[in-house]
């Protein structure tokens, strides 16, 4: 009898985990889809106000980044750029999209936003840059908004459904 | 016409050999940096330029004369040249702006970028006109990569001829000669001079003012000059000559002014009025005799004005760096009454 009720809470221990990560995720993926907007403003000061050049922009935006993972993402933009092959710095933003397309909270629709803040990427004068940037950063604004406030409802919705699928699942067992 | 202290000597290119690979390699494809990383000997030291062109061999210079490049290095067969493609021309050009165009527009504008270690590159392409000014550059097809070379020493032997000793100040002088023949080389080096000083010959160092329209003198790259002007010097960088004297002489206090090719009139103007606040001029100016500066109306002003007390002309006969002749101011006077205006040879 002890172990049955042991392995009744193991259940809902893990079920209500998994849902916890689930709902951790789903936090983790606007905050990081933030970053990237921040990302976006800061980049387009640092071209707008003192055109700097991108490998120090870029490594001016991740010093001031919060989130681990997105800081790396653009770090990996800057090793790339130094890498003699590369040569394009649309190419370089690419690349690292690819190698860290499965370690950031972002989901499948999130990414051809990022992509798109490649597209001429350093290739395009000042004016032309700035209004590029800015038209990713406006898309990604509106785009995590959508995604936030579906996060507040699935985010409950995820913890609940864990502690209770874990219980429903006990209660079927037993 | 005052005694040549160093006619037949040639100003021989000593300095830095090799140095520019450090800079010129990392911004060449990789094929073309492969080729030139195995450059060496004379055609390595003596290097001067680069010239990329697409869909044409790739060519250097030297004050020898051209020659073509291939796999294995030099070559004079036309046959055994590599060809410069254009996606290698479109990458030098992106690996220059740090792959980063926004960031040197305005420069690139002017057709040519400043890079690290003083030097230069140039680009030919299609022009995108803009009120009929140049609104940007586009489908480059042909670059030119001139190397910088400082050549410590080169201007000593001058020093003599340029200092006056008893009033402890420049002469106002103007350095005259043909492109390529070591003028801002010259100008660079008697720029560090003055400024370093040198006290047991009783030349105390002066404090030198630098305005760098073109980024050459100086070589600053992102503000910091990459080559020796000297302790005592301050450059302003990328800055239009006239209005760039005027600031140094406002905010620096400079005891002499040093700025490359004269020309607009614009400039004659601010010269004129540097002069007038105590200051000496160290320029330079392109050209091959008096005639040739009194056909420029800016130049020709200042020389009328008897604005410049000591005219160095310059050649490339026995190297870059060769001085054919110093006018004193009264010889520039005399030469000018009597119309003697032509060759210096």
């Amino acid at each position: 009898m002890c172990f049955k009720w042991a392995g009744a809470v193991l259940i809902v221990l893990a079920t209500a985990l998994l849902g916890n990560q689930k709902a951790i995720q789903m936090k983790q993926r606007v905050k990081q889809l933030e970053e990237f907007r921040l990302a976006m403003r800061l980049l387009m000061a640092e071209i707008g106000y003192t055109a700097t050049p991108l490998p120090r922009a870029l490594e001016y935006v991740q010093n001031r980044l919060a989130d681990e993972r997105v800081k790396q993402f653009f770090a990996e933009i800057v090793r790339q750029l130094g890498r003699p092959e590369v040569g394009d710095a649309s190419l370089a933003w690419l690349r690292a999209i690819e190698t860290f397309r499965g370690q950031l909270a972002l989901r499948t629709d999130d990414w051809p936003l990022i992509k798109r803040a490649a597209a001429g990427l350093g290739g395009l004068g000042r004016e032309s840059q700035l209004k590029q940037l800015e038209a990713v950063e406006i898309q990604l604004a509106s785009h995590n908004s959508m995604v936030a406030a579906n996060c507040v409802r699935s985010e409950r919705m995820w913890r609940y459904l864990g502690m209770l699928g874990g219980a429903a699942l006990v209660i079927i067992l037993l | 016409m005052l005694a040549c202290p160093h006619k037949d000597i040639v100003v021989k290119l000593k300095m830095a050999k090799m140095a520019w690979k450090n800079h010129i390699l990392p911004i060449l494809p990789p094929r073309l940096q492969n080729i030139f990383d195995l450059m060496s000997g004379q055609a390595a030291e003596e290097l001067e330029e680069i010239r990329l062109r697409a869909g044409k061999v790739l060519m250097i210079h030297s004050h020898r004369g051209e020659n073509f490049v291939g796999l294995s290095g030099v070559t004079s067969s036309l046959s055994q040249a590599v060809t410069v493609t254009a996606a290698e021309l479109q990458s030098t050009l992106l690996a220059v702006v740090e792959y980063s165009l926004y960031a040197r527009d305005e420069e690139l504008r002017r057709g040519y970028l400043s890079l690290p270690g003083g030097h230069r590159a140039g680009f030919v392409g299609r022009v995108v006109p803009e009120e009929s000014r140049v609104k940007l550059l586009r489908d480059i097809s042909g670059i030119s990569i001139r190397i910088a070379r400082a050549v410590k020493g080169a201007g000593e032997a001058l020093l003599p001829q340029l200092y006056c000793a008893r009033q402890r100040r420049v002469y106002h002088t103007l350095l005259v000669s043909a492109p390529q023949a070591g003028k801002t080389t010259m100008l660079r080096d008697l720029a560090r001079l003055f400024s370093d000083g040198d006290l047991p010959k009783g030349r105390p160092g002066l404090k030198v003012g630098i305005v760098d329209e073109r980024s050459e003198l100086a070589g600053c790259y992102l503000g910091v000059p990459q080559l020796d002007v000297g302790m005592r010097s301050d450059v302003l960088d990328g800055c239009p000559k006239a209005e760039g004297m005027m600031m140094l002489v406002r905010s620096m206090s400079p005891q002499l002014l040093v700025t490359d090719e004269l020309g607009r009139p614009e400039d004659a103007r601010a010269v004129e009025e540097a002069v007038n606040t105590g200051v000496s001029i160290l320029a330079t100016v392109h050209g091959h005799c008096l005639e040739d500066l009194l056909k420029r109306p800016s130049i020709g002003y200042l020389l009328q004005q008897s604005l410049f007390e000591r005219l160095v002309f310059l050649s490339r006969r026995k190297g870059p760096g060769t001085v054919e002749a110093i006018y004193s101011e009264e010889t520039v006077k005399s030469r000018l009454k009597t119309g003697e205006i032509g060759h210096v040879l």
